[in-house]
C-alpha cells in the first residue's frame, strides 16, 4: 500500500468528504546516488550561507523572490502557507463539465483519493458521490494547494473510486504560433493514400504492450559494468531522408504491408 | 518570434519520412523563489560533502553509482548512461496507429509540440491531415536527452502533439491500494440531490477564465511586503472542521438551495 501524500476534505455543495490523497503513478526509473568517488561514500548536501561561509539550519532559510526593479522580499515558510490557508485543506469542486472538452495536454499527474477514517457517514458520501458522478460523461474541475503551489484538479470515476489529476494552468500551454505547420493543403490522392496506410498500421490501444526498454538496456549496463566489462556507446542511426515523391512512398509503403499479409 | 526548438529527428512509417522539430508545450508560470538566510538574506549555497568524513569535496571528485546492493555501488559514467539510450536518437519509428478515443490521459507523461521542418514540409502537413482525419495517434519511440520514451503524437492544432507516455506497470491500480470497503448505498432520494447538485453545477469547459489565483496570491502578498516592509499576518491555528452530520439528504438539499 503506497503511502498517503496529503489529506484533507473534498468539498462539493455542502458536503464534506475527509479523503486521502494516494499517488497512482509509481516512480519505475533506475536513480544513481552522489558518490565521493576517493572513498565511495555517499554524498550529503549541506546548505551554507554565502556571505558567512556558515552552515545554515533548514529554519533558517526563507524565500527571496527579485521584484522587476531588482528589489528582493524574503518571505518565511509560516508566510508563504498564510497565502491561502484554506485551500491547503480543501479540495473544492467548483463546476461540472463534459470530459471530451477537456484538451489532455492539460493533464499532469494522476492520484488517487480514498476515504479516511472508519465513520460509516464517510464512506457513505464518498460512496454517494461515485454513484453521483460515475453516472455522468462530466468530470469535477476544483482546486487545492499541496506543497506551496495551487494545483487546477479535475476528479473523476475510474473503477469506482475517484481518481484525481493535476492540470497545469491553460496559460502555462504556450501558443503554437510561429511554429512551421507545414506546406500547402495535400492532395486528395495523397490524403487518401495516407489515411489507407494508417489505417493499414492500425492497432488497438494495449498498454501492457509497450515495455520500457531504455531502463531494460540502463539496468544491463549496470549489470556489464559490475562485472568489469566495458561499455561501448553506439554511433546514433542516420535519419531516413524524406521521399522526393511523398505519393510515392505511400503507395509503396502500401504495397510492401500488402506483401507481408 | 519563432519559438526555440529542442531537439530535430525524423518521424518514420512504412518508406515516408516526417522530418520534424520538437518544442515544450508546457511554460510553467510556478513563482519561483532562491533560498536565503534569513538573518543577512545572503544566497544560500548548496555544498557536497562525504558523509564518511563529513568533509565538504571537490565537485570533481562527485561521481554516479547505482546501489546494486545495501552499501554496494556501480560507478558509471555519464556516456556509460548514455549508452543506454541506443541508436534511434534522431529518429521516432511509428509501431502503430492507435484510435485516440481508446488512451487513458492517465497515461500521459509529459507534452511537447511537433513543428515541420524545410525539407519534408508536405510529409508533415499530410501526417498531420490524415491523423486528424482517422482520429488516430501514432504510438511510437522517442529518444530525448539519451533516454528513450513511448510516445503518442496526435494532432493538435496545426501542429502534432507529442506526448510521453506511461508505461502500464507504472500505473497504481486499484488492487494496489488497501481501499476500504465501500460504503452503504445511498438511499434513492441522496442520490437524485447529488445528481441534481452535479448538475445544476455543470458548465462549458471555458479555460481561458482559469487563472492560478493562488500564484496571483503569493505575487500579491510578494508585492504588499514589498510596499510595506511589514511581515505578513499569520492567521490563528483553527480547528479542523469535523463532518459531523450524517443527515446526508438535509446536507444535499441545502447545498442546492
Amino acid at each position: 500500500m503506497p503511502r498517503s501524500l496529503w489529506s484533507g476534505s473534498l468539498s462539493f455543495g455542502l458536503v464534506n468528504v475527509p479523503v486521502a490523497l494516494f499517488s497512482a503513478a509509481r516512480d519505475t526509473d533506475v536513480h544513481f546516488h552522489q558518490l565521493h568517488e576517493p572513498d565511495g561514500a555517499r554524498i550529503e548536501v549541506r546548505r551554507f550561507c554565502s556571505k558567512e561561509d556558515e552552515e545554515v539550519a533548514f529554519e533558517d532559510i526563507g524565500h527571496a523572490y527579485e521584484l522587476d526593479g531588482g528589489k528582493t522580499v524574503v518571505l518565511t515558510d509560516a508566510e508563504l502557507a498564510a497565502v491561502a490557508p484554506e485551500r491547503t485543506r480543501t479540495i473544492e469542486i467548483s463546476s461540472f463539465v463534459e470530459t471530451a472538452s477537456i484538451d489532455p495536454i492539460l493533464y499532469d499527474h494522476p492520484y488517487w483519493l480514498l476515504p479516511t477514517g472508519e465513520s460509516a457517514g464517510t464512506k457513505r458520501a464518498y460512496r454517494l458521490l461515485v454513484e453521483a458522478m460515475g453516472s455522468t460523461d462530466r468530470v469535477a474541475l476544483g482546486r487545492f494547494v499541496l506543497r506551496t503551489k495551487e494545483y487546477l484538479v479535475a476528479v473523476r470515476v475510474r473503477d469506482g473510486l475517484l481518481s484525481l489529476t493535476t492540470m497545469v494552468f491553460p496559460d502555462e500551454i504556450r501558443a503554437t504560433k510561429g511554429i512551421d505547420t507545414g506546406a500547402r493543403k495535400p492532395a486528395k490522392e495523397s490524403l487518401s493514400q495516407a489515411v489507407k496506410l494508417i489505417e493499414a498500421l492500425g492497432a488497438d490501444f494495449d498498454p501492457g504492450k509497450y515495455k520500457d526498454e531504455y531502463t531494460k538496456r540502463l539496468k544491463k549496463v549496470i549489470k556489464d559494468k559490475e562485472k568489469g566489462g566495458t561499455i561501448d556507446v553506439p554511433e546514433p542511426d542516420d535519419e531516413p531522408a524524406p521521399a522526393p515523391d511523398l505519393l510515392e512512398a505511400l503507395r509503396a509503403s502500401m504495397a510492401e504491408i500488402r506483401k507481408q499479409r | 518570434m519563432a519559438p526555440r526548438s529542442l531537439w530535430n529527428g525524423t518521424i518514420a512509417f512504412g518508406a515516408v519520412a516526417v522530418p520534424v522539430k520538437l518544442y515544450s508545450a508546457v511554460e510553467s508560470k510556478t513563482v519561483h523563489f532562491h533560498e536565503v538566510h534569513l538573518k543577512d538574506g545572503a544566497r544560500i549555497e548548496h555544498r557536497p560533502f562525504c558523509s564518511k568524513e563529513g568533509k565538504e569535496v571537490d565537485k570533481d571528485d562527485v561521481v554516479r553509482g547505482f546501489e546494486v546492493r545495501s552499501g554496494t555501488y556501480v560507478v558509471l559514467e555519464k556516456e556509460e548512461i548514455d549508452a543506454a539510450g541506443g541508436t534511434r536518437s534522431r529518429i521516432i519509428d511509428v509501431e502503430a496507429f492507435v484510435p485516440l478515443d481508446q488512451i487513458d490521459p492517465i497515461f500521459y507523461a509529459k507534452s511537447y509540440f511537433l513543428g515541420a521542418r524545410d525539407e519534408g514540409a508536405d510529409a508533415f502537413r499530410l501526417l498531420h491531415d490524415a491523423l486528424a482525419e482517422t482520429g488516430r495517434a501514432a504510438i511510437g519511440r522517442f529518444t530525448f536527452h539519451k533516454r528513450e520514451y513511448v510516445v503518442a503524437i496526435r494532432a493538435y492544432d496545426k501542429v502534432l502533439a507529442l506526448h510521453t507516455m506511461r508505461f502500464a506497470d507504472e500505473l497504481v491500480g486499484r488492487k494496489d491500494l488497501d481501499a476500504p470497503r465501500a460504503g452503504a448505498k445511498p438511499k434513492p432520494k441522496e442520490r437524485s440531490l447529488a445528481e441534481k447538485l452535479v448538475e445544476s453545477l455543470s458548465e462549458d469547459f471555458r479555460p481561458g477564465r482559469l487563472h492560478d489565483e493562488y500564484r496571483e496570491a503569493v505575487l500579491g502578498a510578494i508585492r504588499k511586503k514589498a510596499r510595506s516592509g511589514k511581515d505578513i499576518e499569520l492567521p490563528e491555528e483553527d480547528e479542523r472542521e469535523e463532518d459531523g452530520s450524517d443527515d446526508l439528504s438535509a446536507v444535499l438539499e441545502a447545498s442546492l438551495a
